[in-house]
């Protein structure tokens, strides 16, 4: 428990939160200490100058009326209170006004002083509690004849009023620090908790329960996104997983059919005593087994290479017209042979970037298939052609059975062989195949279905196309 | 002929040299790249088959030193790696034709034999004859017995390629390689129906039968 407490204040949020609580408070204190600074410099200026209107009109009428006149000034202003304060000294001790005595303090270069002294009470002269100590800020003239004068200004009011502020300002700068670590707290506090949840699903993974999905309160914030990202690539995983198992069990149920059919033969073979003929024919069709076999395991290879993207296909600019017219004149007597007509209908002068060795093979593959499936009497086209998205489009369509719209996604996975199909020979990767090498081209394998009419055993038949982008203009 | 087999599996090596005597070769074993190396500069062989992958030295660098010394002994590269990109830097390194494991013997014999043939001192042929069937390369014209076939121009690369490899057996594989320039294996037989397509037009109005079949092999052109 100890060790989750300490967990959070690790979290980057709490260091982030706490960072920038700090730098709040600091600016703060930084911005109120400088109005702080302002007000109380401002509140001595305004003093000082009001002293200083104060003792010019004093040395007015002492140049007018000597002593006397400043005397009967003192008198005359000190009767009302007020915020003036008054202290003439007479050489031998003597005073006047309403300031009982001149602490001793020194003066600053300007000649001011600053001190607190005792304020009678509005009430009576005697009471002594309601006395109170109040700051007064002033300037001492000495006057021919050995008197001195102190003339001065009660700023008590300002300065606490200041110095209330400047407690107010620490104060407020400590509540935000206070409140900033609250808050950094409380964030970091639910942060760990729901990266908590996330690292749980990650660990439950790792120990192989492929299930449980982080949590989600699809606000989209970073976590949320993180969530999001990360069930993703769960369900990739998942899918992935899953995918190698059904190969893998699907790799070891196509194999069996053939083994087994081999072990029967090479069997046989070895009980064929007298016959060398039927002996030499059972070790021939167990050889075309294995050939099989390898064919299966040749196309296995191609595909996880192409799917890994290992194989760096020679991709150069090709012109797909030379493509598809080999391949139209590699299977026109194939067609033909099996009682197909065959046709092509190739357009000139369009450019792709693409492998012409991989491309004729994803050709070939779905032309053999046309081949397979169309009863005789059938029609196979194969077409070249710009679509009117400005792909490169090439289609084989045939008049065979098609595919049923439901399976159409599905033969394209390794090993899937529709039930129709089972009895003819062939591994089911060539479609996978296909579609592999479509995604090596940034191209799309297309299934829907054919021209065909269903009739006399004929079915909708298929329309096969591989669409890929055209070459960008050449260069120069 | 006299043919070194430069491979690292004792089991392989053995395999190809037992098919390869029986066919009336000699055939000689080295174990691995520095050995097949000392062997092919110390004899004159007329076809090395030189496994890709093998210890001390591999295939590719092993014929990339001998075409350093102008040793130019045509080679057949075997590898188990099988993909377009490993061909051709195996035909870069300087082999002469690339076979994928597991491979029929068949087909390898058939390649070392055509790979050997090869050797003959290029002489500019512009006519091919065999028997009474002869072709004549400028003029793009075939003729049997005195009377000119039509052929396509597919067809007529085929049975040039069959012509040049008279009397040995060529591969279906070869023919998808050679002819057609395709790497891959279509599953149906292609190639069956274009053989049968050039033999209506070659032999089929004449008497005697020239292109044949090789059971378990390939074709055979032979007068």
């Amino acid at each position: 428990m100890t060790q989750r407490r300490a967990a959070f204040l690790r979290t980057t949020a709490f260091r982030q939160t706490l960072l920038s609580a700090a730098l709040f408070a600091l600016s703060s204190f930084v911005i109120l200490g400088f109005v702080y600074a302002a007000s109380a410099g401002m509140v001595v200026r305004r003093a000082d100058a009001v002293v200083n209107d104060e003792v010019q009109v004093l040395n007015d009428r002492f140049q007018s009326g000597g002593i006397d006149n400043i005397r009967l000034y003192i008198l005359q202003r000190t009767v009302g209170g007020g915020d003036y304060l008054y202290l003439l000294i007479h050489p031998s001790g003597r005073t006047l006004g309403n300031l009982s005595f001149l602490p001793d303090v020194q003066p600053d270069e300007e000649g001011r002083v600053q001190f607190t002294y005792r304020r009678p009470p509005a009430g009576g002269v005697d009471d002594d509690s309601e006395k109170e100590d109040r700051i007064v800020r002033g300037q001492i003239v000495e006057l021919p004849s050995g008197y001195r004068l102190f003339v001065g200004l009660d700023v008590d009011d300002e300065t606490r009023l200041i110095s209330r502020m400047l407690n107010t300002i620490l104060a407020a700068s400590a509540l935000a620090l206070a409140l900033g670590v609250a808050a950094g707290i409380f964030v970091s506090r639910r942060f760990v908790r729901r990266l908590d949840k996330i690292n749980n699903v990650a660990r439950r993974v790792r120990a192989g329960d492929l299930q449980p999905r982080a949590p989600r309160n699809y606000t989209g914030d970073e976590l949320d996104e993180l969530s999001e990202n990360f069930n993703n690539m769960l369900d990739r995983v998942e899918a992935l997983m899953h995918r190698m198992r059904h190969t893998g069990d699907s790799i070891a149920h196509d194999l069996r059919t053939p083994l087994t059919r081999m072990r029967n033969r090479l069997d046989e073979a070895l009980r064929e005593d007298g016959d060398l003929d039927a002996r030499e024919q059972a070790l021939e069709r167990a050889v075309a087994d294995t050939d099989e076999l390898l064919g299966i395991f040749n196309a296995i290879l191609s595909l996880s290479r192409l799917e890994a993207g290992e194989s760096r296909a020679s991709i150069v600019r090709l012109d797909p017209a030379e493509i598809a017219a080999d391949m139209a004149e590699l299977y026109e007597p194939v067609c033909e042979d099996d009682g197909l007509s065959f046709a092509s209908e190739i357009q000139p002068g369009l450019a792709m970037l693409g492998d012409r060795g991989l491309l004729s093979q994803a050709l070939a593959n779905i032309l053999d298939n046309a081949v397979k499936y169309t009863p005789a009497g059938g029609a196979v086209t194969l077409r070249l052609r710009e679509t009117g998205e400005g792909m490169i489009e090439f289609s084989v369509t045939d008049t065979g059975p098609g595919i049923p719209d439901v399976d159409r996604e599905r033969v394209v996975q390794r090993f899937v062989r529709l039930d129709n199909s089972r009895s003819q020979p062939g591994s089911g990767l060539g479609l996978s195949l296909v579609q592999a090498i479509a995604d090596v081209h940034n191209g799309r394998f297309e299934l829907n279905e054919g021209p065909g009419v269903v009739a006399d055993g004929h079915g909708p038949g298929l329309r096969a196309s591989l669409c890929f982008p055209k070459a960008p203009r050449e260069a120069g | 002929m006299r043919i070194l087999i430069v491979e690292d599996d004792r089991e392989a090596a053995s395999y190809i040299r037992k098919g390869l005597r029986e066919s009336g070769h000699v055939a000689d074993h080295a174990g691995d790249g520095e050995e097949g190396l000392e062997m092919a500069r110390a004899a004159d062989y007329d076809v090395l088959v030189v496994d890709r992958m093998m210890p001390r030295m591999d295939g590719l660098s092993m014929v990339e030193t001998l075409r350093g010394e102008e040793d130019r002994t045509p080679v057949l590269i075997l590898s188990a790696l099988g993909e377009v990109d490993d061909r051709v830097e195996g035909l870069k390194a300087g082999g002469d034709d690339y076979l994928v494991k597991p491979y029929a013997f068949a087909e390898l014999l058939a390649r070392v034999e055509a790979l050997a043939r090869r050797r003959d001192p290029e002489t500019v042929r512009t006519k091919l004859v065999v028997g009474d069937l002869e072709m004549d390369l400028l003029a793009r014209t075939v003729v049997r017995d005195g009377e000119e076939i039509l052929l396509q121009p597919r067809e007529f690369r085929l049975l040039e390629f069959l012509m040049k490899h008279s009397g040995q057996v060529v591969t279906r594989t070869m023919l998808l390689e050679k002819v057609w320039d395709y790497h891959f294996d279509p599953q149906t037989n292609v190639i069956d129906v274009h053989i049968s397509r050039l033999r209506s037009k070659i032999d089929k109005p004449f008497p005697r039968a020239l292109l044949h079949t090789v059971r378990g092999a390939g074709y055979r052109l032979q007068a």
